[in-house]
């Protein structure tokens, strides 16, 4: 009752004028009690779950400490000391970016390129191609990755041995036990296992263009591939800078993938930062440390969360960059 | 109707003459084989005998089909147990996500208070930070909470972690709804309460849907999660924990392992084929807006 009269009360101005004193903030608040309570349950996972773990994390940066009992070694900033001259942990995050730059652009032009296929109304089982190229998508990294492992293994008549039947080379391939092959595989299992997204996001900007454009470029003499590079590319422009967004995101929180297919190794040639800052945590043969450390773990994802904020600062601001001067130049 | 309304569009698209179009589709079964290869080759393989799959190598299709192998991955790894406790997670996480983001989602959407713009920056920012390693205090949090080694703190904290896309996918949807929808029930006299319970939520169906199949999914394939936080309870393991539990104890017996991955998988996928359409438009349509 009380609520419906102060609703009441707000309606009864019939056109509050548009330059209306602010009520105060006591009252407002007060007013939106309701949307608070609403937002409370999200509000207080993310806070206890998402939120607070992360500067709970920075707290232990400052000590020694293998999780167990309360945190007592205080070491200052020997935590962040080490893990900055830890080769490990820069060829880690090597890696990661290797895999992020090199995953991104050929899995965005793969997704684009089906997209644009998939998106033709004469194409006959579109659905089904759709689905097809999603399964990956909903099936963990952690399993997929053991019957991949199994694949590639050197049992019969495995991808090595075929390969040596075509000549290309000497047989026994250890795709995954190879320093110099395995980050290369993991790549390419990672654009396996998620082109599925940006297919679907793809598909979905290119449904937002106006048939008639197309049309009109016709008219006007276009042929397809002037229409591409005149119409759909940039029409799918703000699009595209959320699925790039999205896609980096993503990349640099590789963790399972790498986990499960070689744990980081072989001399840590595919170490990536979350697996590396996992064997600080939890101990591993592959982890700079024998003893699992969680205030170097820490350290070390402090210093990669800056990195990464860093970092996506850095492509927000050339996103923008970008789509301001396209639209200043009249496009 | 639907042919003229399409036919503008089939002119400007690529155009398909016929050898073009046999080749376009030929890529596409092949490129389509290729990325369901893993998948046919481990249910192939789950129906070898031992020395078939060793033999076999690539090859997916068994000499002789070993059924046995299901029941017998199935009674030594305890499946129906995992079965059972995924079942219960993945449904719990989809409730309390479900309850969660599409009130935020709400509120965020249609109303304005103070705070909501720190709000959403906060949220934004923790899209960017990586927070696997801050399983610790997590783990600390839910130890003193006693929610230790039950399915709660497993799907509390799944949960925890799809509140941002959720929320974003509620916020999304709720802002392409008419307002006037709003307005003239709030005329007729009702409240914030009736208006999202009675009229909001019942429109998002396809958005329940979205977010709810994504929790699924997730919940499905988490793998850390449940590890940790069940540790010292293996009855309470999950199918990704209870398969991995399995690969170490039987490091030899790959086509064991293979009919597990099946198991492990299968439930998901088919779920995914039935609500695919929901899933897939509803992310789209995170994009779009």
């Amino acid at each position: 009752m009380s609520l419906l009269d102060t609703r009441e009360r707000r309606r009864t101005p019939p056109t509050p004028p548009p330059v209306a004193a602010r009520p105060g903030l006591g009252r407002r608040i007060r007013a939106a009690k309701w949307s608070y309570l609403y937002l409370a349950p999200m509000a207080v996972l993310l806070l206890a779950f998402v939120v607070y773990p992360i500067f709970a994390s920075f707290g232990y940066t400052f000590y020694r400490w293998n999780g167990i009992g309360e945190p007592g070694n205080y070491v200052g900033l020997a935590n962040f000391r080490q893990i900055l001259s830890d080769s490990i942990f820069w060829g880690a995050v090597e890696h990661t970016f290797v895999y992020a730059f090199v995953l991104v652009p050929v899995q965005l032009l793969l997704a684009l390129a089906l997209a644009l296929v998939l998106n033709n109304p004469k194409l006959k089982f579109a659905l089904f191609f759709r689905t097809v190229y999603f399964i990956p998508v909903v099936t963990s990294a952690a399993v997929v990755g053991v019957v991949i492992q199994l694949m590639l293994a050197n049992f019969g008549d495995s991808a090595g041995s075929l390969l040596a039947k075509t000549g290309m080379t000497d047989g026994h391939i250890d795709w995954l036990g190879d320093p110099h092959t395995a980050l290369a595989v993991i790549i390419a299992i990672g654009i396996w296992h998620t082109l599925g997204y940006n297919l679907v996001y793809f598909l979905a900007g290119l449904q937002t263009i106006p048939a008639e454009l197309y049309e009109a470029a016709k008219l006007d003499g276009c042929g397809p591939v002037q229409s591409f590079f005149r119409i759909t590319i940039p029409m799918l422009r703000q699009v595209g800078v959320v699925i790039v967004v999205l896609a980096f995101i993503g990349s640099f929180q590789v963790f399972d993938l790498v986990q499960v297919l070689t744990g980081g190794g072989p001399y840590f040639a595919t170490e990536v930062v979350n697996t590396y800052i996992y064997h600080l945590a939890f101990g591993g043969s592959a982890g700079a440390a024998a003893e699992p450390d969680i205030g170097l773990a820490s350290a070390a994802s402090f210093l990669y969360g800056l990195l990464l904020i860093v970092f996506s600062a850095l492509q927000v601001l050339a996103l923008r960059g970008i789509s301001r001067r396209r639209t200043a130049a009249g496009q | 109707m639907s042919t003229l309304s399409q036919r503008p569009r089939l002119r400007t698209r690529l155009s398909l003459r016929r050898g073009r179009r046999g080749l376009l589709y030929l890529a596409l079964f092949g490129g389509g084989l290729v990325w369901l290869y893993p998948f046919l080759w481990a249910l192939g393989s789950s129906l070898k005998s031992t020395d078939g799959f060793f033999s076999g190598g690539l090859n997916p299709i068994p000499s002789e089909f070993h059924w046995s192998n299901y029941s017998e991955a199935w009674t030594q790894a305890d499946f129906s147990k995992f079965f059972v406790n995924t079942v219960l997670f993945a449904t719990g996480t989809v409730i309390v996500t479900l309850l969660a983001t599409s009130m935020a989602g709400y509120v965020l959407a249609r109303t304005d208070f103070p705070g909501k713009k720190i709000w959403l920056g906060l949220v934004g920012v923790t899209l960017f930070l990586p927070h696997g390693y801050t399983i610790i205090p997590v783990f600390d949090l839910i130890q003193r909470l006693h929610l230790l080694n039950t399915l709660w703190s497993v799907v509390i904290v799944q949960s925890a972690g799809g509140m941002v896309f959720g929320t974003f996918l509620f916020m999304g949807y709720f802002t392409t709804i008419d307002r006037g929808l709003e307005d003239a029930a709030r005329v007729d006299g009702a409240n914030f309460h009736q208006i999202f319970w009675r009229i909001m939520l019942p429109l998002s169906g396809p958005m329940l849907a979205t977010v709810g199949l994504f929790a699924c999914i997730n919940a499905w394939n988490s793998f850390f999660i449940p590890l940790v936080f069940t540790l010292s309870r293996p009855e309470l393991h999950t199918l990704s924990v209870g398969m991995f539990n399995f690969i170490g104890q039987n490091s030899t017996a790959w086509t064991l392992v293979c009919a597990g991955s099946v198991i492990t998988l299968l439930p998901i996928v088919l779920i995914f084929i039935v609500l695919q359409r929901f899933f897939i438009n509803g992310l789209a349509g995170a994009v779009k807006q």
